[in-house]
């Protein structure tokens, strides 16, 4: 018993065999030929135009745009800038989310408080402006999933409350310090976040607060740069930039800036008006560019004075800095991104070369997806990271490869192991305690339904390899199995 | 309107772009150019000092650009054509100049080679 379509096949099979034989009998009796089921013969004889190939240099494929009677207007095109500002868009709340009953918020009284660590505190709302303003949440993070910002307080973030402490006990005692840290770690390990704790920890505590947001953005050419006169070696401002970034402080520390009164005379190139305040030479800065680097400076001296708050420098995606920018000089030659004015005064600070007259901490990022290869940077990064964990084995350099003096010399405090003050900040997973502070929050919040128990804590654990904080995000909230 | 080299560009354009609609300034004459201005690349013309405008037009008026390089560029194939070279009769004949195969392949050929070089610029010879 045959099925119907073996049964066609034998029967076309049949007409091809009856025509090969035909054909090899007698020619003359050759019946007209039909292809047995298929019809793309007929068709392409129908086909007109196809007899010979086109003539040499005509266009056969006709793809061109601005062809006529086609519509190529496919709905309403964005307005100029709308898709940066959708990529950029911060939410930073989710009605849906559930409030959380016995969320606290960090204050000014328990931000240094070591028993703080391991829980979930939420961010009271005028830090969350300055953050904002600041640009230091990231739209990758995961802010717009809960119902108001807080953050977990990890072990590094109250190692990183400590080094405050110490500061503000150092300038108690009239010796200012800078602490410089490099943040570095796994990637979504917390590294943007806990700079962003960082600075939260240093505007509860009324400090000074500069963040540069992402360094790429100041060495990638996108802005405008002028030389600087009369610097030797050349260096080169970018006036909006930093008038930007005047922006960004004024919105950040409005009641530093608008409270602490100008003390010395900066021969600035426009008038003051009587009795000026930080906040009137931020403002012209503002307002006219071409001044924001000369504004900068005299802002920077002004907190250099006796009696003023200490400051918290902070960097993130550390490793275009440690390169040659995407600018050129006049004789077209690239300008190394320590050139540039900012950059010059954070690495001159990180290095040691400067210090900060009132203490303070200079707060480097690592990224680990946005990063340019910086040999120099990754070594002393991973000789750092051995004189943490293991002393006897530190890696050496590797001759073989070509190396940019002036990274190596900004960063040779990393391999001293004698110098506290330039160290790393590593962070690891987070532990199980830590882990479940997380959960808990995200349980509560109504983000994850599930009871949080050990088996479960230590499941996602083990899922986010090893308490990873953004693994751990992923598996437990974002995705839905 | 902002003038370059007594051309006019709308303000939303690139400065790279717009220097490169010039005969004779590519992407390289137009990086150094910008660079010695220190203007950076993303540069819109609207955000340009009318004195760097200025120093971009001397810039250009000191080089040969657009008809006068046409003129030069034709003035040395028609010199080849009129000794009798062989380069000169390729070029007449729209064919490869440099010993390439002509069995597939020379479009380029018969786009660029000819006696009446110079395409497109700012002004037509």
């Amino acid at each position: 018993m045959m099925n119907s379509s073996t049964c066609l096949r034998s029967f076309s099979q049949l007409s091809l065999d009856r025509t090969a034989h035909a054909s090899l009998t007698s020619r003359t009796l050759l019946a007209p030929q039909i292809a047995c089921f298929s019809t793309s013969t007929a068709r392409y004889n129908q086909k007109k135009g196809m007899a010979a190939a086109p003539k040499r240099g005509t266009r056969t494929l006709n793809v061109k745009k601005g062809r006529k009677g086609v519509n190529y207007e496919m709905g309403k095109r964005p307005a100029p800038g709308e898709r940066k500002a959708q990529r950029k868009r911060i939410v930073l709340s989710n009605d849906n989310a559930l409030p959380v009953s016995w969320l606290r918020d960090l204050e000014r009284s328990n931000v240094l408080e070591p028993t703080i660590e391991g829980q979930m505190m939420g961010l009271p709302e005028r830090v969350v402006d300055a953050l904002r303003a600041e640009e230091a949440f990231k739209p990758t993070q995961g802010w717009g999933l809960f119902r108001r910002p807080a953050t977990l307080m990890r072990k590094e973030t109250v190692q990183l409350a400590g080094l405050v402490k110490e500061i503000e006990d150092a300038n108690a005692q009239q010796q200012p310090r800078t602490i410089r840290r490099i943040i570095s770690g796994d990637r979504m390990s917390g590294k943007s976040t806990l700079l962003l704790q960082g600075l939260a920890i240093a505007h509860l505590r009324d400090w000074f607060v500069i963040n540069l947001p992402e360094a790429n953005d100041i060495t990638n050419a996108h802005t405008d740069y002028a030389p600087l006169p009369g610097s030797q070696p050349l260096q080169y401002t970018q006036d909006t930039y930093t008038a930007n970034l005047l922006r960004q402080m004024l919105k950040a520390n409005p009641s530093i800036l608008e409270s602490t009164p100008v003390v010395t005379d900066h021969k600035l190139p426009f008038p003051l008006p009587p009795k000026p305040t930080l906040k009137h030479i931020v403002e012209h800065g503002m307002a006219n560019p071409e001044t924001s680097w000369v504004c900068f400076t005299a802002l920077w001296e002004e907190l250099s004075q006796p009696g003023r708050p200490p400051i918290l420098f902070a960097i993130d995606s550390l490793a275009h800095v440690m390169r040659n920018s995407e600018y050129m000089s006049a004789e077209f030659k690239p300008i190394h991104a320590f050139d540039l004015t900012l950059i010059r005064l954070f690495v001159d600070l990180l290095s040691g070369q400067k210090t900060l007259a009132n203490g303070g901490i200079i707060l480097g990022s690592l990224s680990q997806s946005n990063k340019p290869l910086s040999v120099v940077l990754d070594h002393f990064v991973t000789i750092a990271e051995a004189l943490q964990s293991q002393p006897a084995i530190v890696p050496v350099w590797n001759p073989y490869l070509s190396r940019d003096q002036r990274v190596v010399d900004a960063l040779r405090g990393l391999e001293d192991p004698k110098q506290k003050d330039f160290d790393i900040l590593r962070l690891g997973g987070l532990s199980k305690p830590e882990a479940r502070a997380v959960i808990e929050y995200y349980a509560e919040s109504g983000m994850l339904r599930h009871t949080v128990n050990d088996s479960f804590v230590t499941e996602k654990w083990s899922l986010a390899g090893m308490g990873n904080m953004g693994e751990l995000e992923k598996a437990s909230v974002r995705l839905r199995l | 309107m902002p003038f370059i080299f007594g051309f006019s560009f709308t303000e939303a354009s690139l400065v790279k772009r717009s220097l490169e609609t010039i005969y004779g300034v590519g992407p390289k004459v137009s990086q150094r150019i910008m660079a010695r201005f220190h203007i950076h690349p993303w540069a819109k013309v609207g955000s340009l000092k009318s004195t760097t405008l200025l120093d971009l037009t001397e810039e250009l008026a000191s080089m040969k650009l657009e008809n006068d390089l046409r003129r030069d560029i034709q003035d040395n194939i028609k010199r080849l054509k009129d000794t009798g070279t062989y380069r000169g009769r390729r070029h007449a004949m729209g064919l490869p100049v440099r010993g390439q195969r002509t069995r597939t392949q020379i479009t380029t050929a018969r786009k660029l080679n000819r006696t009446e070089r110079g395409g497109a610029g700012r002004i037509q010879m």
